[in-house]
């Protein structure tokens, strides 16, 4: 839903779930290499929107129009560019990020109830990326998708989840994702994601 | 050098000497040895004490299969029973010991059974146990009684107790061909899948990629078969497409071809790297699969086939090719097929004497008898093996003549000396994971052998698992399987040409010679050939009867010696062909897997932890916390010395007296949006949800289709098109799926989005006689008065600099808010309040204190909506909208939903002043020694320091018409018997003038 | 158990929950034919051999999917979204069909 923001002014940073347990630095097996970085990324934004049946090229444009990202037809689609991305993660239904704050009320006049509905998960889900020539191996740990390229594209999304855990990843580089996971879960999914990433060494930033 | 290390060949590192013990005792191995053949090398041949016997025994096999030579691998305390020598790679500093001995493997006491050999026969446990009909040891007192003895003396190794501190790890995999086995058909598979672009898994069990190639001494395209493989693997290895899985056994294969495998990553390694796992459990998610998983050559079974020198002849090929080790000096072998003539020609190569070939056809091709004089062995065809000689080492052998077709001896019984005999069966292809995919294995005659059957998944068979037992046939058969898993078309470019010893496939169908002494067909079970006959004299005569009353083929090893030959007993035992008697089912998984590796990455922490946005102050603050289901919620902030009850009462107290704050956060939230979102919550919910105006929150109640209570709390209408639910913490989930259920597949005509926001929103509920008071302090850009926000109002304002959405309800029956925040300023606001609350004696309170207030109000919760109540058993009626159906309306007035004897929600008083504890039963006479008719049962319970007395609510029959009645609670489990008062639930303030102030 | 989900391609069933037999009928919402209720909520086919189900994909897109499974063999022979519509999102961005 829309959350209400008050007048224009700066807001305070917000907590980040992953505060007692986040160490930047190597870690793991890193006197051979550091094969992921790992990092919280803190974006501003995260949304939610959904179009009714019918109504996704509608949403589709809307998102266009407010940040610029046009996204490609298809399943699971996706677009980065550099502070936005956006991503289909179920029918329908797309995940919007920015690093900036208050992207829920640029799209308040544009998607009219008639195409759908912006939820603002900006608090409720943290996002966390994943870099490195070992990124694929690490998340292959975790979670049951093909991350090759060829099946798992720049820029697309998916849904899945790591036992309890829900997920949407996306592809944010050739050896790059973004996981989008409920906030009261990333710290018990931050320490599953680091004592994974031991292997191959990691490094926080 | 070692007493049987030959002076040069093998493809061990002869320059790299490792140094280990077993039983204690020190050796020294190369690198590319296992335990067995650095055992061997050493001259060690006893290598373990049989299952129930004890009886010595030594190396059987080479591979995967060994049945005999099981060791315990220590490291520090942690033991791994079991292993196969034959698969453990030996390391600096390796500990192995012995199993199944005492006190040692030479003197083992255990190895009297051997003189009870007829006591301990099939179905020995079952028939001695069944027990006496009536004395102390009657029915199978007998049995636990002998427990304790029989457990020690039978067995296979010990597990140990210490924690298994070694990390596990799952692999997540995608290819488009997985191959599994790395001999030349393998091999060639797999290059030529990859040549075609595919991406290819190869994975081998063995540390060395190669299989036969390895060990087999032929040529290929000019080079020894092993350097040939090695060319291979090195072009595999090259290719991106490719990933190489060396010490990694497929052990399962399931729907969809997914297939499970171990990789034992750092077994062979002294120290592991740091973060790398001991085991990795791999899935693999295969478009097609290429099984070249080999064969198995099979045990002859005859009397004193278990003897320590007594080695399958393959195996006594690969000791001597593939680690430079002679098994014995003197060497006779024993066949019914071709192919044991290479392997006697190869350990003459190697440096043995080959005494003797026993061949039990009478007709051997020119082709054979030249093989023999080629190994200067004494050709005995038309002959058979009777007994060996020997203790824990083979000394010789006797044989008989023998007529292949009725199995008749004849003549003198003849001594051969000899320290090592080698014995060929016949070969049976390794189809355990084809049988996992789904099919029966199809008897085949000219084999003598079970070949896979017609693929029921998308797999494809290579090699000798097909029955093709040459290896030009392996080679040519790997590259078809290779090109069309990959979904190439047939290439016709010439093939690798393979210079092999020539040799027919077909065994004579011989499996047993029937002669005095134990002849075993399960060496890791001790089961005999004779124990097979008994089961069937006794009337068994289904393979799988067969096989659970003798245990035959239910060891480790899943026989995987034994299953052919032992149905082949039974079926002459029955008079009826093979194919008749069928062959079991192989299951995952095929070899042992370790429990560690299956919980993988979970081992430890078998579920995430879900924690508020304030979990961290609670915790910091002295919550003792507890876990509701995923989630970690404070359960009291307890004083120093104070008990669970004085901490609740102290916050229940306080709170009622002052003010309380608890975190809500774990509440379910669920955003309703969309222009039918109003219209939905009226077919969701009991009560309307159109009428309710924006900026009011609503108390809701949901049932089941069947008519059942499901779910309660309360929704807020912040937008026209725009509610926020909220759910019971447990429930969160279910309701979820339930209203997306719904809209996907009953109503997809409403225009409805549902998200779970739960994490969105950080919760604080604030209530009791000073809250206003102390939000009012600290709340900004909105008034918070009786006017701004009457009870279920809802306002928007500031705390702390951050927006807050405040909701008037109450739950403990104060007047109460709940303070909503982004969950990332959640902490900010819950500590603006504490300050806040400082002046006015704000107290904050866990589950306990939640839980009090909540039965002093009489409110209901997972526990009285416990799938068996209805909304009129809970008093809940007054929700029930007859303006409207809802999901269950139709169902809820059923006969026996609406039934006057039904378990009705009340208030119990415990008359004694004693505690009643949650589940206690409630039963109207006073009869403590033999409490009967429960009326009813305890929901929830508490010492009420509203009421100064220990209350609960409770599910009774007849429930409103019993208010003001005694009864009593009847606790037999917790020895507690006592008088209560039956009253209203609503035992506190029960005009809510406390709550609407 | 492998399951292609219309949207986010075959996933292991782990990431799905069953939500029964998909040949039942909800009667009308006002509908008082307590006879059909019953049958809508207790009576559940259960053959051996194709099935009609509905599952839903609740560890990924969480879309409600009619599947029609073979219970002998486990097959899944077809699967598509429960709700129509979405048409335009029945094929993936790359990788699965």
């Amino acid at each position: 839903m829309v959350e209400r923001q008050l007048p224009e002014r700066q807001l305070p940073e917000r907590l980040s779930p992953l505060e007692p347990v986040y160490h930047p630095g190597s870690h793991g097996n890193f006197e051979h290499g550091v094969d992921v970085i790992l990092s919280e990324t803190r974006p501003g934004s995260i949304l939610q929107l959904a179009a009714w049946p019918g109504e996704e090229k509608r949403l589709m444009s809307g998102i266009y129009k407010v940040t610029g990202l046009a996204l490609p037809d298809g399943a699971g689609g996706g677009v980065v560019n550099g502070a936005k991305a956006a991503f289909g993660f179920a029918p329908g239904k797309f995940t919007v990020v920015d690093e900036a704050e208050g992207l829920a009320s640029a799209f308040t006049g544009l998607i009219t109830p008639s195409i759908g509905t912006i939820t603002d998960l900006s608090h409720g889900r943290t996002a966390i990326r994943i870099s490195g020539p070992k990124a694929e191996w690490v998340m292959a740990k975790l979670f049951a998708i093909d991350f090759a390229l060829p099946a798992f594209p720049l820029g697309a999304g998916r849904s899945t989840n790591h036992h309890d855990v829900f997920a949407q990843i996306q592809r944010t580089g050739g050896d790059q994702f973004d996981i989008y996971v409920f906030r009261s879960f990333a710290r018990s999914f931050w320490k599953a994601l680091c004592h994974a990433s031991e292997e191959v060494g990691y490094e926080v930033h | 050098m070692s007493p049987r290390r030959t002076e040069t060949g093998g493809r061990i590192d002869r320059l790299r000497t490792i140094r280990f013990t077993f039983d204690g005792a020190r050796y020294t191995g190369h690198a590319g040895d296992t335990l067995a053949s650095a055992l061997l090398a050493n001259g060690v041949t006893l290598f373990g004490r049989s299952f129930k016997y004890h009886r010595p025994r030594g190396l059987l096999a080479a591979g995967v299969e060994e049945p005999n030579a099981l060791v315990t691998v220590l490291r520090g305390e942690v033991r791994e029973p079991n292993i196969p020598a034959t698969m453990v790679e030996i390391y600096d500093g390796l500990v192995a010991v012995s199993q199944n001995r005492s006190p040692s493997l030479a003197w083992d006491i255990g190895a009297l059974n051997q003189l009870g050999g007829k006591l301990l026969s099939a179905g020995f446990y079952y028939k001695t146990f069944m027990g006496p009909v009536i004395g102390p040891l009657k029915g199978t007192r007998f049995w636990m009684f002998c427990e304790h003895f029989i457990r020690r003396a039978a067995g296979l190794g010990r597990a140990g107790t210490a924690p298994d501190t070694s990390r596990y790890e799952r692999m997540n995999a995608f290819c488009d061909v997985l191959v599994v086995g790395s001999g030349p058909a393998g091999l060639m598979a797999a290059k030529a899948a990859a040549d075609q672009g595919a991406r290819v898994i190869l994975a081998e069990l063995e540390a060395k990629f190669g299989g036969s190639a390895n060990w087999s001494g032929e040529t290929i395209d000019g080079a020894s078969a092993a350097d040939w493989a090695a060319r291979i693997v090195g072009q595999l290895e090259g290719n991106d497409n490719v990933r190489l899985l060396p010490r990694t056994t497929v052990w399962g294969y399931y729907d969809g071809n997914t297939l499970a495998a171990l990789e034992r990553v750092t077994d062979h390694k002294e120290v592991p790297a740091k973060g790398e796992p001991r085991q990795r459990y791999w899935a693999i998610r295969a478009k097609t699969v290429v099984l070249a998983t080999g064969s198995f050559e099979r045990p002859l079974v005859f009397p004193g086939n278990d003897r320590p020198g007594v080695m399958l002849a393959h195996a006594a090929e690969r000791y001597a090719n593939e680690y430079g080790v002679l098994p014995g000096e003197r060497i006779a072998l024993f066949t019914n097929n071709d192919s044991a003539y290479r392997s006697a020609v190869t350990l003459k190569k190697a440096g043995a004497a080959v005494v003797a070939i026993v061949d039990v056809r009478s007709d051997v091709s020119n082709e054979m008898s030249r093989l023999a004089s080629q190994a200067e062995a004494e050709l005995l065809a038309g002959h058979a093996v009777v007994a060996t000689e020997g203790g824990k080492a083979q000394t010789g052998l006797n044989v008989r003549r023998f007529e292949l077709m009725s199995g008749a001896l004849s003549g003198d019984e003849r001594s051969i000396h000899a320290d090592c005999l080698l014995m060929s069966g016949g070969w049976s292809p390794t189809i355990h994971l084809a049988s996992q995919a789904g099919a029966r294995a199809i008897w085949n005659p000219a084999r003598q052998a079970f070949l896979p059957p017609q693929p029921t998944q998308r797999w494809i068979g290579a090699g000798a698992f097909t029955g093709s037992f040459s290896t030009a046939e392996a080679i040519a058969e790997g590259r078809a399987a290779g090109i069309q898993a990959a979904g190439g078309s047939a290439s016709s470019a010439p093939l690798p040409v393979v210079e092999a010893v020539p040799g027919e496939p077909d065994p004579a169908p011989v499996f047993e010679i029937k002669a005095k002494g134990k002849s075993f067909v399960d060496f890791q079970h001790d089961v005999t050939a004779e124990d097979v006959r008994l089961a069937h004299r006794e009337g068994f005569v289904s393979v799988e009867h067969l096989k659970r009353y003798t245990t035959l083929g239910m060891a480790t090893d899943q026989g995987k010696n034994s299953n052919v030959p032992g149905l082949a007993i039974m079926a002459e035992a029955l008079g009826k062909p093979i194919p008749e008697v069928g062959t079991t089912r192989f299951r995952p998984p095929y070899t042992a897997v370790s429990i560690g590796s299956l919980a993988a990455e979970r081992f430890g922490d078998l579920k995430p932890d879900r924690l508020t946005p304030m979990h961290d102050w609670h915790i910091d603050n002295g919550a003792t916390m507890f876990a509701a289901g995923l989630w970690y919620r404070p359960m009291i902030y307890g004083l120093a010395g104070e008990t669970v009850e004085q901490a609740y009462v102290r916050e229940a107290a306080a709170t009622r007296e002052s003010a309380g704050i608890v975190d809500v956060s774990t509440l379910g939230k669920i955003a309703v949006q969309g222009p039918d979102a109003a219209e939905f919550l009226d077919r969701v919910y009991t009560n309307m949800f159109s009428t309710l105006t924006v900026g009011k929150a609503r108390y809701g109640l949901m049932l089941r289709e069947d008519g059942l209570a499901f779910d309660d709390g309360t929704t807020w209408r912040l937008g026209e098109q725009d509610f926020l639910m909220t759910t019971t913490t447990a429930n969160a989930g279910k309701v979820m799926q339930h209203l997306e259920y719904f809209l996907d597949v009953i109503w997809p005509e409403l225009k409805v989005t549902v998200t779970s926001v739960t994490d969105e929103w950080a919760g604080a509920a604030i209530g009791g006689p000073k809250a206003r008071a102390i939000l009012a302090a600290c709340v900004k850009g909105t008034a918070v008065d009786n006017a701004a926000l009457p009870f279920m109002g809802i306002v928007h304002g500031e705390i702390a600099g951050v927006p807050v959405m405040i909701c008037r309800l109450s739950f403990s029956g104060e007047m109460a808010f709940e303070v909503y925040s982004g969950a990332g300023y959640g902490m900010r606001v819950w500590e603006a309040l504490i300050e806040a609350g400082k002046p006015f004696g704000l107290v904050a309170y866990g589950l306990e204190a939640l839980g009090t207030m909540r039965i002093e109000k009489g409110h209901v919760t997972g526990a009285e909506i416990d799938g068996r109540t209805t909304a009129r058993d809970l008093h809940l009626d007054w929700m029930l909208s007859k303006k409207k159906p809802f999901i269950g309306s139709a169902m809820m007035d059923r006969e026996g939903l609406i039934a006057p004897d039904r378990l009705e929600l009340v208030g119990l008083i415990a008359l004694d002043n004693r505690a009643l504890d949650g589940g206690g039963h409630i039963v109207e006479e006073l009869d403590a020694e033999n409490p009967h008719d429960s009326i009813g049962h305890i929901t929830a319970c508490c010492y009420s320091p509203a009421l100064g007395k220990y209350i609960a609510l409770a599910l009774v029959k007849g429930g409103k018409g019993r208010h003001g009645t005694r009864a009593f609670v009847s606790d037999p489990l917790r020895n507690r018997f006592g008088p209560v008062e039956i009253v209203s639930n609503h035992f506190y303030d029960p005009d809510g003038s406390r709550m609407h102030g | 158990m492998l399951i292609t989900c219309p949207y986010c391609g075959p996933r292991d069933v782990i990431e799905f929950t069953y939500q029964g037999d998909g040949n039942r009928e909800r009667p009308q919402p006002a509908s008082q034919d307590l006879d059909a209720w019953n049958a809508y909520v207790y009576d559940r086919l259960n053959p051996a051999g194709d099935h009609n189900e509905i599952w839903q994909h609740s560890g990924g897109c969480r879309a409600h999917l009619r599947v029609v499974r073979n219970t002998l063999t486990h097959e899944i022979l077809s699967t598509a979204f429960a709700r129509g519509g979405h048409k335009s999102a029945g094929h993936k961005a790359g990788g699965h069909q």
